[in-house]
């Protein structure tokens, strides 16, 4: 398989989730799931089985962090690239999400239009890590 | 009759059983705290006896018969200076009940630096009810010296009670008779620091919360003005146009404020690493080039063609160098140029940022880098500012150790300058350079604001950070400052630090070890709590001449 296809998507504002699923579905022409948090995340990987994940990191309940580690339990997602959306930007606590094992960070406001194509660099990104 | 004393006393010398001059002397030493006055009376012929009890300590004395108009005189004169004295005892006691009611504490140092006054808090905080304080000096009362406690920039104390606590000092010198006397204040900042976190705290949650809408609101105005939702028609764009550009600049505020708390509260944290400004200036170029071609100006680099590497945070850097740009860009009209040049030479290096717009004039030129600072109230509005861009960057610049300027003649642009010191190699840095290992962020943050002005500061939380970290993987430190807490087995750590430095010299400055661990493997030993700047600039100096002596 050499394109990405299938993006997970684990946000917990309605109108972020929105303007994401607008973005990748008529932008980047990807398949697209829709979580609101990260319960329904775990419920929905082994069915959805996503190529790429995108992650909020404060979400009330589940924590973005926490459902990471939840999500690298599950054997769909071995090798699968995580990318955290954050509202934090200093330097620093970009540096403390990556030490979670996440491929990359996006920053909020991100710019809907470059978005699909930011993801897909992550996920080749992601996937030579893992061919390593 | 001494239980109470009276006010003034008249006493006959000659009495059945006692000697009048005994009982003088008796009165002056049971009331001792005040002063009586006491009158002899005497029927005895001479002056001799009246000598006598003055010299026993008498204040007066009436020949008897006694004139009872001379009485009256002398009783007056005497109710007025009762008076006086009553009154001075009074403010004195006032002075020192307002000394007592001070809540920071208050410590007097005589010219030989023992203490000879303290305060109500400062005895609660530094003294027991076994050890009285008024005698004691400076080091045995505070840890240290004053002049070495004024010099330290974060100093924490000891109390009694064992606390440590962050103090803020401040010294009033005066003379008296001729000798020097320090009066030391010492204010416990420890819930200062609580609310400077908690407002950390605060504005962390208030920029994500502000954040949050502002994603979907510029997100939904991308996606419209780049047709996603279908072509718009020309004044439809405009106002997306317009609404995007407001947003952005809401966005800008945001990351501002956080800085500029960060900033100001000195809870930013850098990392200092020898760097090549060439790459990273084509990476400002790179990602301001949009803002610079939606504006109409042309963006141009000239590089030496060697450079110097200089110690600075690579991000922060960026950010510098897009508020330079921006600014200039924002001041420039479209077709105008915007230059930027390296110039590097043994001292370090130079960058700057030339423009080709109206320049800035001279009575403004001195303002340019305060907060909130603007040409012309209305500047902000033309010019999309919030007047915090070279106040933000100049702090920055000062906090990775460079400086900054601008020179400008009105109506041919400006220049802004930033320099900063370098060296040709990180082995041969001018100024010598140290590795931090710990896994505590505020430590790293007070030795870096301790050791900066001295040392080329590069830091990590953990070795196997270091081994990541080009391109100190391959250089050996000459001296290494670590803590082996949350490190694993100190042991363990302290033989691969020993294998790291090398020829190097370590340092463990910890609390979790103590003076016996570090004699076992052989390392010199500072504990956290207790070690002043000075201690540690000092004992970075010794392993420094270590260092120089042993072979590499």
């Amino acid at each position: 398989m050499s394109e990405l296809q299938r993006v997970m998507c684990v946000e917990d504002d309605p109108d972020i989730r929105m303007i994401i699923e607008f973005s990748l579905l008529n932008l980047g022409g990807y398949e697209v799931c829709l979580c609101a948090g990260g319960p329904a995340a775990l419920v929905q990987a082994p069915l959805f089985r996503p190529e790429l994940v995108l992650l909020d990191v404060m979400m009330p309940g589940m924590s973005g962090p926490q459902t990471l580690a939840a999500l690298r339990q599950l054997p769909v997602m071995r090798g699968v690239p995580v990318v955290f959306l954050t509202a934090k930007a200093m330097p620093d606590e970009v540096e403390d999400l990556l030490k979670y094992g996440a491929t990359g960070v996006i920053v909020k406001p991100f710019d809907p239009v470059t978005l699909p194509q930011n993801i897909r660099i992550y996920w080749e990104h992601g996937r030579d890590i893992h061919a390593r | 009759m001494l239980r109470q004393p009276p006010d003034l006393m008249l006493l006959d010398l000659l009495m059945p059983d006692l000697s009048g001059f005994e009982v003088i002397e008796q009165i002056r030493a049971q009331v001792s705290e005040r002063w009586l006055p006491i009158l002899v009376t005497s029927s005895l012929p001479g002056d001799a006896p009246f000598i006598e009890a003055l010299r026993h300590g008498a204040d007066d004395y009436l020949v008897r018969p006694i004139n009872a108009d001379l009485l009256l005189a002398k009783l007056g004169h005497y109710s007025a200076v009762l008076s006086l004295q009553a009154r001075l005892t009074a403010m004195a006691e006032r002075q020192r009940a307002i000394h007592d009611n001070i809540l920071d504490a208050v410590m007097t140092f005589d010219a030989d630096g023992r203490l000879q006054e303290a305060n109500r808090a400062a005895m609660r905080w530094f003294g027991s009810p076994v050890v009285p304080l008024r005698g004691m000096l400076c080091r045995q009362v505070l840890g240290a010296d004053l002049a070495e406690l004024l010099d330290s920039p974060d100093v924490r104390l000891q109390r009694a009670d064992g606390r440590v606590f962050p103090a803020e000092l401040t010294l009033g010198e005066w003379r008296e008779a001729g000798r020097m006397q320090h009066t030391l204040v010492i204010r416990d900042l420890t819930e200062r620091q609580h609310i400077e976190r908690m407002k950390d705290e605060f504005l962390a949650t208030v920029s994500h919360e502000l954040r949050t809408p502002l994603t979907s609101v510029l997100g939904a105005l991308g996606l419209l003005a780049c047709g996603a939702a279908g072509i718009l028609p020309k004044p439809a764009m405009t106002l997306t146009e317009v609404a995007r550009r407001n947003g952005e600049r809401l966005s800008h505020l945001i990351d501002d404020i956080l800085d500029l708390s960060k900033l100001e509260g000195n809870r930013l944290q850098l990392q200092l690493r020898p760097l090549k400004l060439d790459a990273l200036l084509q990476e400002a170029i790179a990602a301001n080039a949009g803002y610079a071609q939606r504006a109409g100006v042309t963006l141009g680099l000239v590089l030496p063609a060697q450079s110097a590497l200089v110690g600075v945070d690579a991000d922060r850097f960026l950010q510098v160098m897009a508020n330079l740009l921006s600014n200039a860009i924002k001041h420039s009209s479209p077709g105008d140029r915007v230059e930027v040049l390296l110039l590097s030479d043994k001292d370090g290096v130079r960058v700057e940022v030339r423009d080709q717009g109206p320049g800035i004039s001279p009575e403004f030129r001195p303002h340019m880098f305060e907060k909130f600072s603007q040409a012309d109230g209305s500047d902000s509005r033309a010019k999309g500012g919030t007047g915090l861009g070279l106040y933000i960057t100049r702090m920055l610049v000062e906090r990775m150790g460079g400086r900054i300027g601008v020179t400008s003649t009105p109506g041919a642009g400006a220049c802004f300058w930033v320099t900063f010191s370098g060296s040709e190699d990180v082995t041969q840095a001018a100024r010598p350079w140290l590795l931090h290992v710990d896994s505590d962020a505020d430590a790293r943050a007070r030795l870096a604001d301790w050791l900066g002005p001295h040392y080329a500061l590069v830091w990590a939380a953990s070795l196997a950070q270091v081994q990541a970290q080009e391109p100190f993987a391959q250089v050996q430190p000459p001296i290494i400052v670590a803590d082996p807490q949350a490190q694993g087995s100190a042991e363990t750590f302290c033989a691969a630090l020993r294998r790291r430095a090398l020829a190097g010299q370590v340092i463990l400055y910890s609390d979790s070890v103590d003076r016996a661990f570090a004699q076992h493997m052989g390392l010199p030993w500072l504990p956290k709590t207790s070690t002043t700047q000075a201690q540690l600039l000092s004992a970075l100096n010794d392993a420094a001449a270590l260092a120089s002596r042993k072979p590499a």
